[in-house]
């Protein structure tokens, strides 16, 4: 109330408030908040990133009570706070590189819960979901909200990342459509799952080394196409003292990980019975619901971005966040496995793989021409929602598997075509 | 013969050369019945120039100018792409025609059919792709600074003659031939004695072997950051192989009353479906850099685990008529 006050004596200046008398402390405190906003309404004239820090910042200043809310929440706001806290000290590039980060370090931290707990389904299918939901949850409502909102501007974003994230999610791809065809090849049981294993170890050994090769690429050597466009503006805005540090807003981060972390291990130890109870699969839950409270923090950001027709940022967050999962937390969680001796391959059964592989070809086919409308988004939301459906009525087939919870899950289709 | 020639058809002879090796091999195959290698030392090729042929050359060349913004005439690999798709589908039916019957047994005969009727297909589409090439869209396939090259070429003259030269380069395959009758009677103890299976020597190790020259070629041109001829040399070579030499094959098994058909088995055909559309995916905007091309290779590196990792199932499926056995869970059974 008092910053609503003092927003309205600010317009007049100065020294209507000294006319008006106040207490020397009601002056300090005012001139301070008064200062401050005068600031932060410069900062908004002069980029709308700090628009956001304003929102922010009087959420986080109004709301010390929030702790006492629910951690998810809490954990939105902070990391996009977090995130914006850092973008504004390494670029966008950089910015949404840990946001996709710190948002994955929950995906892999659920996994390597799963793991030790030998839950390999649990493991493959939530990695799965969470990549099929950044490329068609978050992509699809990003450029749908963000073309709804700029109807009449056209909106356009940097072809060059986006193909880079494609291609190396087509190599992904590969290394999980090869084992799959292993066990349509007609052989011996037994020696398919042996090639299978050796194969998705030798292949996940390769996607780490892609991985660290584009991090390179994107980091040192090619740095120019993955920045935005607007950079110049972005620039004018570092030279500002944020109100929190650099570091702060990383413990922030690392905190909120943690606590996610924790919580995390809460919903891998429960999943099975809440499956019961709720009477939907466990794959259903790993591939659908998971990844969508999971990756709602990366999903608010980018539709934010999108809002203000800033597509390089929105496709740098989600784009970069399915690479990273496919690219790095699977492979590292087959390493893992390998190293704990349990048999994890990169076999996502057929119907899972399909999914993906349509995934990955309609949004490359979607971002190659670089420009974006809200059809695109809707079309690529509502083949989340086909697959979603598609996960959801294979009900009773799938939960008999995780009940057996072995290590290749063997392809039972939904209407029992399958013959012993 | 790059002087005397345009570089058009330069790259498409240096293509037809290297490619001629495989098809000496795949006949002296024919001919003693070892379709199985046949089918996978061409397919082998493929691979090989899709994904290790380009991507060696676009990482080396992308690594090699750095600083420089690598540009190639995207049509020219839109084209090719096409090409290979229209393969690819011709490869897939049959592939997919035996999973629909109830059983296998009843497709080997329609399947040959088909097989034979898309290759008449593949080898007309090839013959007007040519006429394309050579003829009628020769301006898409030129290199940008051609008349620069031209230049420098027509004011040189070569130190033997085009006639020694063509001389020289059907002495050369020639020679290639002999020692090809040699490897393909000596592949299967070669397999035993390295134990490696028969599939990974002919998919993986021939191909390298037999695209050496094209691949130093490439290499080269990537170097001097002169893209469309290391496009031409690689894409071209595929999409010849792919529909000139393996539906020639097919016919002259037709010819010679051997049962060859385009079935080539599930892992091998989705590699290849693989490879075709991740490098479609890659040439398509025109520009390269190293990324691309190590992407390229890894995913050759991947295949050529996969099928490493596959030693002795396909040696004991080494017959005729590679038959397929659908697992049991396919949709309908046998």
């Amino acid at each position: 109330m008092e910053v609503v006050e003092n927003g309205g004596v600010n317009l007049k200046g100065l020294s209507k408030e000294m006319r008006h008398g106040r207490t020397a402390h009601n002056m300090s405190s005012s001139s301070l908040r008064k200062k401050s906003d005068l600031a932060l309404v410069s900062k908004v004239r002069s980029g709308p990133l700090k628009n956001v820090l304003l929102n922010i910042q009087e959420v986080i200043l109004g709301t010390k009570l929030s702790i006492l809310f629910p951690a998810i929440p809490l954990a939105i706001v902070a990391k996009c706070y977090g995130f914006a806290r850092i973008a504004c000290y390494t670029g966008p590039t950089v910015g949404g590189l840990l946001n996709a980060t710190c948002g994955n370090a929950t995906e892999l931290i659920v996994a390597i819960f799963a793991l030790s707990q030998n839950n390999i389904a649990l493991v493959k299918y939530s990695l799965l979901g969470s990549v099929i939901s950044n490329l068609l949850l978050v992509l699809g409502t990003s450029l749908l909200c963000g073309g709804l909102v700029n109807l009449r501007q056209e909106q356009k974003y940097d072809r060059r990342q986006a193909d880079m994230n494609l291609l190396m999610l087509f190599l992904a791809l590969l290394c999980h459509l090869l084992p799959m065809l292993f066990h349509y090849s007609g052989v011996a049981e037994g020696v398919t799952t042996e090639s299978s294993l050796q194969f998705s170890r030798a292949a996940s050994v390769v996607m780490v080394i892609a991985y660290v090769a584009y991090l390179v690429f994107q980091l040192r050597t090619h740095r120019q196409l993955f920045e935005a466009p607007d950079e110049n503006e972005e620039g004018g805005n570092n030279s500002e003292e944020s109100v929190i540090g650099f570091w702060s807003g990383c413990a922030w981060l690392v905190g909120m990980a943690v606590s996610i972390a924790v919580l995390s291990e809460y919903v891998v130890q429960t999943i099975e019975a809440a499956s019961n109870s709720w009477g939907l699969s466990v794959s259903f839950l790993s591939v659908i619901l998971l990844p969508i409270v999971g990756n709602a923090a990366e999903h608010a950001g980018a539709i934010i971005f999108a809002f203000k027709n800033k597509l390089d940022i929105s496709l740098g967050i989600s784009l970069g966040s399915a690479t990273q999962i496919s690219m790095f937390v699977v492979p590292l969680c087959a390493i893992v496995a390998w190293i704990l001796g349990i048999k994890m391959d990169l076999n996502f059964n057929l119907l899972e793989t399909v999914s993906l592989a349509l995934a990955i070809i309609i949004t490359a086919f979607t971002l190659q021409d670089g420009t974006s409308h809200y059809m695109k988004g809707l079309v690529l939301f509502l083949c989340y929602i086909v697959i979603g459906a598609c996960f959801f009525v294979q009900r009773t087939p799938s939960s008999e598997h995780n009940e057996s919870n072995v290590s290749n899950m063997k392809l039972q289709s939904a209407s029992g075509v399958y013959i012993a | 013969m790059f002087h005397m020639f345009s570089i058009t058809v330069g790259g498409l002879l240096n293509a037809t050369c290297g490619n001629i090796t495989e098809l000496v091999i795949a006949i002296f195959a024919l001919s003693s019945n070892k379709v199985a290698v046949v089918k996978y030392s061409l397919l082998g090729s493929i691979l090989s120039n899709l994904l290790l042929v380009l991507g060696t050359s676009l990482l080396c060349g992308g690594i090699a100018n750095l600083g420089v913004e690598q540009k190639y005439d995207r049509r020219q690999g839109d084209v090719n792409s096409l090409m290979l798709l229209l393969g690819l589908l011709c490869y897939l039916l049959p592939v997919l025609y035996k999973y629909s019957a109830a059983s296998a047994a009843l497709t080997v005969d329609p399947s040959l059919h088909l097989s034979r009727a898309s290759s008449i297909v593949m080898l007309i589409a090839y013959v007007v792709y040519i006429i394309f090439q050579l003829w009628t869209h020769r301006q898409l396939f030129e290199a940008e600074d051609e008349d620069t090259d031209e230049n420098n070429g027509s004011d040189e003259q070569p130190v033997i003659g085009l006639w020694s030269a063509i001389a020289w380069l059907i002495g050369m395959t020639v020679f290639i031939a002999l020692l090809s009758e040699y490897v393909v009677d000596t592949i299967e103890d070669a397999s035993d004695s390295w134990g490696l299976s028969v599939s990974f020597l002919s998919l993986i190790l021939l191909p390298i072997v037999g695209n050496a020259a094209e691949h130093a070629g490439a290499i080269i041109f990537a170097f001097k950051n002169k893209l469309d001829i290391s496009l031409g040399v690689a894409l071209g070579s595929a999409t010849q192989i792919a529909m000139f030499v393996v539906p020639l094959c097919v016919i002259v098994a037709w010819i010679m009353g051997i049962k060859m058909d385009l079935n080539f088995n599930l892992l091998e055909t989705g590699s290849v479906a693989l490879a075709v559309i991740v490098t479609s995916f890659t040439l398509q905007d025109g520009t390269s850099h190293y990324m691309k091309g190590l992407v390229l290779l890894l995913c050759y590196i991947v295949i050529g685990a996969c099928f490493f990792v596959q030693r002795t199932p396909f040696n004991q499926a080494d017959v005729t008529n590679v038959m397929l056995k659908p697992d049991t869970n396919a949709v309908f059974s046998a």
